[in-house]
Parts: C-alpha cells; sequence; structure tokens
C-alpha cells in the first residue's frame, strides 16, 4: 500500500504542529501519508507535501497570533487539501495552541474534514502557564471549539511535557519530540502491527461517543519492564486530571522479538484495574525487533464519556456528509464556568451552559 | 384587623421576602419588602442548604429591622414559597365522568374533578398547582361552564404543575433551619402572571416570561386559562458567565457590564461610544477597555438563542400563534435594555416589561418587574383568604 492510498492521514497544522507531524514522519520511515498546512510559507521544506494557507490574505507571512485571520485563511484555503486526502477515513491532526494558525485553522479544516466524513483525532499541545494571558486567551477560545468539531482531541499541556530545570530552547524541541514520539508509536500500532492488530476502523470505534481524551506513554527496559511501565503510566500527570469518566481505552505494546505473553497480560491486566473493568478495552501490539531490541514502550488513550442529550444531534445548519456526533453536549468543565456543578441544560443536543458565542463560533473584536 | 401575608422567594440572584396587607377597601399593599444577594444557589437549584439559610436569616432580619425603624414589631413565622428551576414542568391531565340524567350536573362535574386530581404523578414529583383548564362533552371542548349542557360524557382537561420533591424540601429546609415555616409551595411563574396580566390578556391568549436569574419560567395563556408552563435552564446568569467568559473578567465585572452597559440589540456605534472602560477590581489592576459591539453581540446572541427555545417549545406544543395579547416580560432579566425590541423581534408579537398592577406598595421601587413573582406570591394568599372569607361568611350566616 503505498502511502497515497493509505486511508489514515497525518495532518501538522501550523508552525509547531508542522514541526511535530515532520517529526513523526522522520522517525517512522517511509511509507507515512502526511501532510502540512500553515499560514507561514516558511515552515515548508523541499519535498514535503505542503499546503500555504490563506496565500492571498496573509502572503504566506503567517497569522501573527490573530486566530480570527488564521481563521479565514484556513476557510480560504481547505479546498486545496481535497485532492490529497482522497480515500482517508481517519485523520490525525498534531498542532499547538496558543498562537493563531494552530488554534484557528485547526477549527476550520476540522469542519470541512467532518463535512467529508472523515473522523478526526487531535492531539494538540497548550501553552506553557508563563507563557502570557494572549495565547492563553487564544487557547481557551480554540479549545473549546476543537472539541466541537473533532470526534476525539488529546489536549497537551506543555508545562506536562518537559522538566522546569531544562533551558528554553531543549525545552520546546523536547516537548515537541515527546509529543511526537507518542504519536509515532500510534503510527506503529498501525501501519507495522504485530499479533494483534490495530487499524483506522478500531480507533474509529473507539471514538465513537467520546469527546476529549488523555494520551501518554513510557519507555522501559530491564526484568521487570512491564510492571515498571504500568506503575509509571499511573503515576503520569498526562493521566491524571479527567473531566469526564473514561469510556474506552486503547494500549499499545510495542517491543521486540523477547515481548512475553505474561508482559502483555501484566500490562493489560494493570491498565483495565485502574480505570475499571466496565471500560471498552482495547489492545494492540507491535513486534519491530529492529527498532525495540530489549525495550518496551507502552501507549495508553483513555477516551473520555461523551454527555448526550438523547434528543439526537446538535441544533444549527446540516452539513452533507457529517458523521452524526452529539459533539456539542461535551463540554468540559471550564467551559461551563459557574455552572461546573450543576445538571447541565441540554436543549436538542446542545449544552447551553456553555457561552452561546463560543458554540456559534461567533468572532468578537477586542 | 388586617391579614398579614408573607412570601418568601430563593432565587439564584436574590432572596426575597415581602409581607403584605389587606386594606380596609380589600386591595393588598406591600408593606415592607427586603432582598438580600443569595448565596449557595445556581441555576435555582440550592447547592448549599446552610448558605440558602443565612440568607434567608439575613433578609429575615431585615424585615424585622425596618419594621422596628417604623415603630411596629413584627415577627414572621411562616411564608409562602415561590420556586423556580428546570425541574419544574406541567403536564396535561383529564377527569371523565359519565353523564348520568342526559345534562351535566353538580354531580358530573365534581366527580370529573375529582377524577383529574387522582392522576399519580412519577415517584419524586410533588405537586405545585393544578390548572382546572376547559372542559369537554361528548368531544365538544373549549366549554368553562358545562352545567345543564346536554351529553352522555363530561371530560375536564387540568395542567398538573409538578416539581422535583427533593428540590422543594430542600428549600423547606433552609427555611426551617431560619425558623420559617413554608406554607405552601406556589410556582414562580404563574405568580408573575398573576400579578402583571390583565384578564383581557389572558382571554386573547399572552406569554409570561419570568426571566430569573438562573432559570426563565414561561406561562402561556389561551382562552382565559392556563394553557401550559414550564422553565427553561437558563438566565440572567448565563449572560454573565458569556461575558466573563468573552471579555476574560471576573463575575462581577461582567455583572456589572450586564447591568449598566449592554443592551440586548446591536445598534449604531460612534466613535465616542465604542469602549467600555472596565475598571479592575482593585487600584492596582490595570484599567482596560472594551468593544461594545461585541458586548451586545455576546448578550444578543444568549437571549436570542433563549427565545429561540421559547419559540420552539411553544411551537411544538401548537401555543405560539394563539399569543395574541403578546408577550410580557418579568424578573430581574426583563431589566435589560431592548429586551423587549429583541422579543418582538424573535417572537413576532408585541412585547411589554410587565409591573405588578393589583397591588399597591411598590411605587418606590426601581425595578418593580423584578417583584412581580413576589407580589404573585402575596397576592395568591390575599385571594385564597377572601375566599375562605367568603365561604366562612356564608357558613356563618346559615347557621345563625
Amino acid at each position: 500500500m503505498t502511502s497515497t492510498s493509505q486511508p489514515i492521514l497525518l495532518l501538522g497544522i501550523g508552525t509547531a504542529g508542522t514541526r511535530m507531524a515532520r517529526g513523526v514522519s522522520r522517525a517512522f520511515g517511509e511509507g507515512i501519508r502526511c501532510i502540512l498546512a500553515d499560514t507561514d510559507a516558511s515552515s515548508a521544506l523541499e519535498g514535503e507535501d505542503f499546503t500555504l494557507l490563506g496565500g492571498d490574505r496573509l502572503s504566506g507571512r503567517g497569522s501573527g497570533g490573530d486566530l480570527v485571520a488564521a481563521r479565514l485563511a484556513a476557510e480560504e484555503s481547505v479546498a486545496a487539501l481535497d485532492p490529497k486526502i482522497e480515500g482517508v477515513r481517519l485523520a490525525v491532526i498534531v498542532t499547538a495552541l496558543g498562537g493563531g494558525t494552530g488554534g484557528g485553522a485547526t477549527i476550520e479544516i476540522l469542519k470541512h474534514l467532518a463535512d467529508l466524513g472523515i473522523t478526526t483525532l487531535v492531539f494538540a499541545t497548550t501553552p506553557f502557564s508563563f507563557e502570557g494571558e494572549d495565547r492563553q486567551r487564544n487557547t481557551r477560545s480554540a479549545m473549546s471549539l476543537i472539541e466541537q468539531e473533532s470526534n476525539s482531541v488529546f489536549f497537551i499541556p506543555l508545562d506536562k511535557l518537559v522538566c522546569g530545570e531544562d533551558v528554553m530552547e531543549e525545552a520546546m524541541k523536547r516537548a515537541v519530540d515527546t509529543l511526537a514520539g507518542g504519536v509515532t508509536l500510534l503510527w506503529r500500532l498501525v501501519q507495522k502491527p504485530g499479533y494483534i492488530r490495530l487499524d483506522a476502523d478500531r480507533i474509529r470505534r473507539l471514538m465513537v461517543d467520546s469527546g476529549r481524551g488523555r494520551f501518554a506513554f513510557v519507555t522501559v527496559q530491564g526484568p521487570d519492564r512491564a510492571a515498571e511501565a504500568v506503575d509509571s503510566l499511573m503515576r503520569s500527570e498526562l493521566l491524571a486530571v479527567a473531566s469526564s469518566p473514561v469510556n474506552s481505552i486503547l494500549c499499545g505494546v510495542l517491543a521486540g522479538e523477547d515481548l512475553r505473553l505474561s508482559e502483555l497480560g501484566r500490562i493489560a491486566d494493570g491498565v483495565r484495574d485502574a480505570f475499571g473493568d466496565h471500560v471498552s478495552f482495547e489492545l494492540a501490539t507491535v513486534n519491530d525487533e529492529k527498532t525495540f531490541c530489549g525495550r518496551i514502550c507502552v501507549v495508553v488513550m483513555l477516551f473520555e464519556t461523551l454527555v448526550k442529550s438523547g434528543k439526537g444531534p446538535s441544533s444549527g445548519p446540516h452539513r452533507r456528509g457529517r458523521a452524526s456526533r452529539d459533539k456539542s453536549t461535551t463540554s468540559p468543565a471550564v467551559d461551563r464556568g459557574r455552572f461546573w456543578n450543576t445538571t447541565p441544560t441540554i436543549w436538542h443536543g446542545e449544552n447551553l451552559d456553555v457561552p452561546t458565542f463560543m458554540r456559534r463560533s461567533i468572532n468578537l473584536e477586542f | 384587623m388586617s391579614k398579614i401575608h408573607a412570601a418568601l422567594e430563593i432565587g439564584t440572584t436574590r432572596t426575597v421576602l415581602a409581607v403584605g396587607e389587606t386594606n380596609n377597601g380589600g386591595r393588598l399593599k406591600i408593606t415592607c419588602h427586603a432582598e438580600i444577594p443569595s448565596a449557595g444557589i445556581r441555576k435555582s437549584q440550592i447547592l448549599d442548604i446552610s448558605q440558602a439559610t443565612q440568607s434567608i436569616k439575613s433578609v429575615l432580619r431585615e424585615i424585622e429591622n425596618r419594621n422596628d425603624a417604623a415603630g411596629s414589631k413584627i415577627t414572621i413565622a411562616n411564608a409562602l414559597l415561590a420556586v423556580s428551576g428546570s425541574h419544574i414542568s406541567a403536564s396535561h391531565a383529564e377527569g371523565n365522568a359519565v353523564v348520568e340524567k342526559d345534562k351535566v350536573g353538580d354531580d358530573e362535574i365534581n366527580e370529573a374533578q375529582r377524577a383529574a386530581r387522582n392522576i399519580p404523578l412519577p415517584k419524586g414529583r410533588e405537586l405545585l398547582d393544578i390548572v382546572d383548564q376547559d372542559y369537554e362533552i361528548d368531544g365538544l371542548g373549549g366549554i368553562s361552564s358545562p352545567k345543564g349542557i346536554s351529553g352522555t360524557m363530561l371530560k375536564l382537561n387540568t395542567l398538573l404543575i409538578h416539581a422535583d420533591s427533593n428540590r422543594i424540601q430542600d428549600a423547606k429546609t433552609a427555611a426551617e433551619n431560619a425558623h420559617l415555616e413554608i406554607s405552601e409551595p406556589l410556582f414562580a411563574a404563574t405568580c408573575a402572571a398573576d400579578a402583571v396580566l390583565e384578564e383581557h390578556e389572558k382571554r386573547n391568549g399572552v406569554l409570561v416570561l419570568d426571566i430569573g436569574g438562573g432559570s426563565t419560567g414561561y406561562a402561556a395563556y389561551s382562552d382565559g386559562c392556563l394553557a401550559d408552563a414550564g422553565v427553561i435552564g437558563v438566565g440572567g446568569d448565563h449572560i454573565t458567565n458569556d461575558i466573563a467568559y468573552a471579555f476574560q473578567t471576573t463575575n462581577a465585572q461582567a455583572e456589572k457590564l450586564k447591568k449598566e452597559e449592554a443592551r440586548a440589540v446591536l445598534g449604531q456605534y460612534s466613535t465616542e461610544n465604542s469602549r467600555v472602560r472596565l475598571t479592575g477590581s482593585s487600584t492596582l489592576m490595570e484599567t482596560r477597555s472594551i468593544s461594545r459591539r461585541s458586548l451586545d453581540t455576546v448578550v444578543n446572541a444568549r437571549l436570542k438563542e433563549l427565545f429561540t427555545v421559547i419559540r420552539e417549545t411553544l411551537e411544538e406544543k401548537d401555543l405560539l400563534h394563539r399569543m395574541h395579547a403578546g408577550v410580557v416580560l418579568t424578573g430581574g432579566g426583563a431589566g435589560m435594555r431592548e429586551i423587549d425590541a429583541l422579543s418582538r423581534h424573535e417572537l413576532g408579537f408585541d412585547a411589554r416589561v410587565g409591573k405588578p398592577i393589583h397591588l399597591d406598595g411598590l411605587e418606590n421601587v426601581l425595578d418593580p418587574w423584578a417583584a412581580a413573582t413576589i407580589s404573585g406570591a402575596l397576592l395568591y394568599s390575599h385571594r385564597t383568604d377572601e375566599e375562605k372569607s367568603v365561604l366562612s361568611d356564608l357558613f356563618g350566616r346559615f347557621f345563625k
């Protein structure tokens, strides 16, 4: 299967997103279907499949941290992606929130992919806590819209990917590389399966009825590597804070030829015990001696429960080809503000406690 | 000696207690009225009973202090309770009676009323009110007085307004902890309607919207009786929350913006008034400004959505087109600038802001529309007493 005929697409959006996608592509090697998109023309490197967003509007100079400008740019250019995404059923999007393109363009691209019936899984980093009010505000504005428009989203705080003692440049690089590493493992699970396979349709089934998710991975080696892997995952801050109960779990185990059945069982049992037996659980493996040789990597993706009203899809204009999702009933506690601890007011699948201007994507001048 | 009536409203934004007396002319007058900011309540639900109790104690103390200052002593031991919240809903019920002697008599009417009142509610629900709507005789409906009409089967259509028993009990518990006994819970929206509507409006068909802090109650009248009622779990607090989110302000700043600067409809914005200054909560905080147009956009979006929900609710029940007398807006939310204009635009009927008209004592109140519910609760008490007096008069004369 050539890369252009694969049903899974990796899409990097924005400067950091293109860097992460590039990192995944390089780590994985040949055969990954990957598109990069940015408002900044300098993000493109020779030989890559790069789409410039808003070329007429922004002249390739970037969005300047303006969410609205980035959304408009993406809206103008999104159709240019169509010939490149023929046959795609699942798009994995990597991006960084806080600036303009990562948050703004991602929203418009997600809407377009949904119109085409493509399932979307987003990995989005959120800024460091010290990065300033403008970036935090951009992030908050983008988060709920991305959650509405995607099938599942993993928000990964940069604060949790690095250590406070890191030098700034190294910290940024490490954060990007860490996330790219995790997404690479997911790719390996799909593209180079072992005895227990994972494919696009299985991932899509896990994402039904889900909203936000949590994502973490560990790499260990040694005689007690299975127990240590489970222990490290349970202590991971990336899996710590939930906004909703867990609906389903994907657990991927990547190792060399020395992976034992007992280790697989120990990992699966440990992850299941931590999040409840009632949760839907999928296990996948990769056996790659050349890459892993003595090491074991465990990737865990937790898909959280989407709260449904039972009244059907959200109100608003019907989009051709849109997969039925009660997405707008998911609202993380932060977007309900002072109503976080009350029974939500649900109307035709929409949570009316979430600010109206956010749900309607109304742009405000400041 | 004039009878004293007391009513309590434990709202999301304010806890209100009002006392009224019937004067010599038989008209009710509010003699004392106190309100304090509520605590422990969100979307009309009590989340913290001790805070709600404290609010009730504070408002009781306020009433007693005001009466002391006026030279009269008052101790309030019980009161009616006006209730709102999205746990309140209305359902239709009917009571049937076979007409024995070809014409409807008192026996059949009583039988139909008894049958309608015997409809069991789902577990966990408590009846707030039962409203007789109209009678049908052999399928012919719209009959208000069936006595003497020929037929074989009499049916009484009623509307049951009921609430979550636990939510009512929470309010009663909070009041009892403040040494105030609740004599009867009432539905806030119908109380407000009784205070602000004329009889001809009910006959022509009118919709009352009681826009509170935590929720919006509605009461739709048609052909003189209550056709439907309910509560939408969206209120003034949602506007405040939207503003706080949009402009990254504190709740207090958002509330101030809502009350002092915002409008329900978008207008013309000149250079001079295009920005709204937003003062910080301390002198150390930077003062910034926000776009007035954006502020109005946020408020407009929320209110438009609320009116859309109301419109669709009534359209589903085939009621909207019967509101010939238009829409009457009450509650604290009715004080939003130009909300009547927006309502007119969204619901397609004339709209006005309703003030209590069947009682006195609110002449010096700046926002009388916010007192509609408490006024209606007092009116209920006053009218119930009047009915009891009439009955006791009749019996008194009969047995003398």
